[in-house]
C-alpha cells in the first residue's frame, strides 16, 4: 500500500496534486482562508463546463468550440426567467418564491441546454456523421467553430450587445464561513455545482444509460454489436454536456452578466482544464476545474488580476512540451476511467 | 430456416466487396465460411450483423428482414457478433463487459443465468471478474468476447476469425468451446483462414472467392474437393 503511495506521489498527477494542496495551504496561511473559498466557488463551476467538454471529447470525439455558447445560452435563459420572477416578487413578497425563483430559472436553462445540445447532434453532428467519418475531428472541431460565430451573433443580433444582468438570486446576510463573509449567491453557486457533479457521477456510473455513454466512449463498433442505440446515445451525451455547461452559466449569472461572448472565457478556462489533464477524462476534469480555479485565484492574488489568464496558458505550453497526453493521461481513455 | 441471405451486394464507398452472395443456415446447424484473404468473408459477416449497408439484396432472420435496421437492432433480433478485432471495452472489467453484453435483456433474473452459464463455459473468466478487459491475454479476451456475444441470449452467434493471433493451443481449447456451445443447440456461423481445422469441425461451409460464392456443400465433402485441396491446402 505504502509502495503504491509513493509511486502515486511521483507519477505525474501525484506530483500536482500535491504541488496544489500544498500552494493551496500556503495562500491559505499567508493571505486567509478566502483564498480557499475563492477556489471552490470557481472550481466547481469550471468543473462542470470542464466535465461537459470532456464527455463530448471522450464520447463523440468532438473538439467543441462551441461549449462556451451553451453557457451563454444559461445566462441568457435564466436572465429572462427569473427577471420577471423577480419583478413579481417586487409586487407581492412571498418567502417561498424567494427561494424557489432562481431554482426554477436555472433548470429552465438546464432543459434549454440540453434542447440546444440534443437539436445541435440532430441538426449538425448526425448529417455530417451519415456524410462521412473521414477527417471527423477536424471537420466537426471546424463545425464548432462556425456553430459558435454563428450562436454569438444570434445573441447579438436578437438581443442585442447590452449586458443583461441580475443583482442577486438569494437576498438575505452573507453566510460566515471560516471569517470569511460568503454571498448566499455563491455559496449556492459552489452547493450546486457540487449537487450536479454528484448526481452526475451517480448517473454515470449506476444507470442503464450511464454505462451505455462509458461503453459507446471506449468502443463504439462494441457498443452497436451489444445493442445500444448509437445515435440515441450520441444525442444524450451532446444532451447531457451541454446541459452542464448552462447549469454554469445560470448560477453564475450574478456573477457575469448575459452578453454575446459571455461564453468565451468558460470556454478557454474549460479548454486550459481538459489540456492540463488530458483529452475525455472526466474524473481529471474534475480535480483540473479546482486545479485551475486555485491557479487562478493565487495568479490574482500574488500577480495581479489581468494575469490570471497568462499564468495558466503559461502551464499549458509547458504541460504540451513535456506530457502532451495531460497529466492524467495515458493514450485515449474512456469517460469515466482513472 | 433461421437465417437466409438472398443475392446480397455490399462493399466500402464505391468498393464492391459481395457479389451475389446467398447463404442459409438452419437451427442448430454449424456452418463455416472459408476462402482466402479478401475474399469477403468478414464482409459478409458485417453486412449481416448490421454494420454494413448492403446495396442490394435481402437479409431474413426468422422470416423477417434484417437488412438496413441497424445494427443495434439485428442484436435484438437475436444475433451475436463477436468480430475479429473483438471490440472489447477495454476499461471494463470482465464482469462489466459480460454485463455490457446483456444490454438488451430486461429480465434480471435472465441475465444472471446467463452470466453463470458463461462463467461455466469459461471458468477462466470467472477467475479474472474484476480486471480489465485491455490487461488480458489474446485468448482470455477472445473467450470474453465470445462470452459477450453469448450474453445476449442469441439464436445466432456469428464467430469472425476466433484463431486470430492465437497460438495453436489456445486456438484448440476456443474450437472446443464452440463445439460444446453447438452441442448445447446453439447455432453458429464461423469465419475462420485455418480451412484444414474449420472443415473438419463444421456441419456444411461455404467457400468465398473474390466475393462469390464458389462452392457449397458438406464439410467433409469440401475438404475432399480438388479444386479446395489445391487452392486452400496446397495439394
Amino acid at each position: 500500500m505504502s509502495d503504491r503511495f509513493i509511486r502515486w506521489c511521483t507519477s505525474a498527477a501525484g506530483i500536482t496534486i500535491l504541488l496544489s494542496i500544498l500552494l493551496a495551504v500556503y495562500a491559505t496561511l499567508d493571505r486567509g482562508p478566502y483564498i480557499l473559498v475563492n477556489t471552490a466557488i470557481t472550481g466547481g463551476m469550471l468543473a462542470l463546463v470542464a466535465i461537459g467538454l470532456a464527455l463530448l471529447l471522450g464520447v463523440m470525439n468532438v473538439a467543441s468550440f462551441v461549449h462556451g455558447e451553451y453557457f451563454m445560452m444559461g445566462t441568457l435563459v435564466a436572465y429572462y426567467v427569473f427577471t420577471p420572477l423577480q419583478n413579481y416578487l417586487n409586487a407581492n413578497p412571498s418567502q417561498t418564491l424567494a427561494m424557489v425563483a432562481p431554482i426554477i430559472a436555472i433548470l429552465a436553462a438546464a432543459a434549454t441546454g440540453a434542447g440546444a445540445g440534443a437539436l445541435t447532434e440532430i441538426m449538425v453532428f448526425a448529417p455530417m456523421r451519415r456524410r462521412s467519418r473521414e477527417n471527423w475531428v477536424m471537420n466537426s472541431f471546424l463545425l464548432t467553430v462556425g456553430l459558435a460565430v454563428l450562436l454569438i451573433n444570434g445573441h447579438l443580433l436578437i438581443f442585442g450587445a447590452d449586458f443583461k444582468g441580475i443583482v442577486r438570486y438569494w437576498s438575505g446576510a452573507p453566510v460566515t464561513i471560516m471569517d470569511v463573509f460568503i454571498s448566499r449567491d455563491r455559496l449556492f453557486a459552489f452547493l450546486i455545482s457540487i449537487l450536479v457533479i454528484l448526481v452526475f457521477w451517480i448517473f454515470m456510473r449506476t444507470t442503464r444509460i450511464g454505462r451505455a455513454i462509458r461503453a459507446v466512449s471506449q468502443d463504439e463498433t462494441g457498443a452497436l454489436m451489444v445493442g445500444i442505440n448509437l445515435s440515441g446515445i450520441l444525442i444524450f451525451t451532446m444532451a447531457l454536456g451541454c446541459a452542464l455547461a448552462a447549469v454554469a452559466g445560470a448560477s453564475l449569472l450574478f456573477l457575469y452578466p448575459s452578453y454575446p461572448t459571455v461564453g468565451l472565457e468558460a470556454l478557454y478556462m474549460a479548454w486550459f482544464i481538459v489540456i492540463l489533464v488530458g483529452l475525455g477524462n472526466i474524473i481529471g476534469a474534475l480535480i483540473g476545474g479546482f486545479m485551475v480555479a486555485l491557479l487562478k485565484v493565487v495568479t490574482v492574488e500574488y500577480i495581479g488580476s489581468g494575469w490570471d489568464f497568462v499564468v495558466p496558458t503559461a502551464l499549458i505550453i509547458l504541460v504540451l512540451i513535456f506530457k502532451p497526453s495531460g497529466i492524467f493521461g495515458s493514450g485515449v481513455r474512456g469517460v469515466l476511467d482513472k | 430456416m433461421l437465417l437466409e441471405v438472398k443475392n446480397l451486394n455490399a462493399g466500402y464507398g464505391f468498393l464492391q466487396i459481395l457479389r451475389d452472395v446467398s447463404i442459409h443456415i438452419d437451427v442448430g446447424e454449424y456452418v463455416c465460411i472459408v476462402g482466402p484473404n479478401g475474399a469477403g468473408k468478414s464482409t459478409t459477416m458485417k453486412t449481416i450483423a448490421g454494420l454494413i449497408t448492403p446495396t442490394s439484396g435481402q437479409i431474413l432472420f426468422k422470416g423477417e428482414p434484417i437488412h438496413g435496421i441497424g445494427g443495434h437492432q439485428v442484436t435484438r433480433k437475436g444475433i451475436a457478433f463477436v468480430s475479429e478485432e473483438m471490440n472489447l471495452f477495454t476499461n471494463m472489467s470482465v464482469q462489466e463487459n459480460l454485463l455490457m453484453g446483456a444490454y438488451i435483456l430486461e429480465d434480471k433474473g435472465l441475465i444472471k443465468r446467463r452470466l453463470d452459464y458463461i462463467y461455466d463455459l469459461f471458468p477462466r473468466l470467472s477467475e479474472r471478474k474484476n480486471q480489465l478487459a485491455g490487461t488480458m491475454s489474446g485468448g482470455e479476451r477472445k473467450m470474453l468476447a465470445i462470452g459477450r456475444g453469448l450474453m445476449s441470449n442469441p439464436s445466432l452467434l456469428m464467430v469472425d476469425e476466433p484463431s486470430f493471433g492465437l497460438a495453436p493451443q489456445l486456438t484448440a481449447s476456443v474450437f472446443e468451446s464452440l463445439d460444446t456451445l453447438v452441442k448445447k443447440g446453439l447455432t453458429v456461423l464461423l469465419v475462420e483462414q485455418n480451412v484444414t481445422k474449420t472443415l473438419s469441425v463444421t456441419h456444411r461451409g461455404y467457400v468465398l472467392e473474390n466475393g462469390r460464392i464458389g462452392l457449397a456443400g458438406k464439410s467433409s465433402d469440401l475438404a475432399c474437393d480438388p479444386h479446395v485441396r489445391k487452392v486452400f491446402l496446397g495439394v
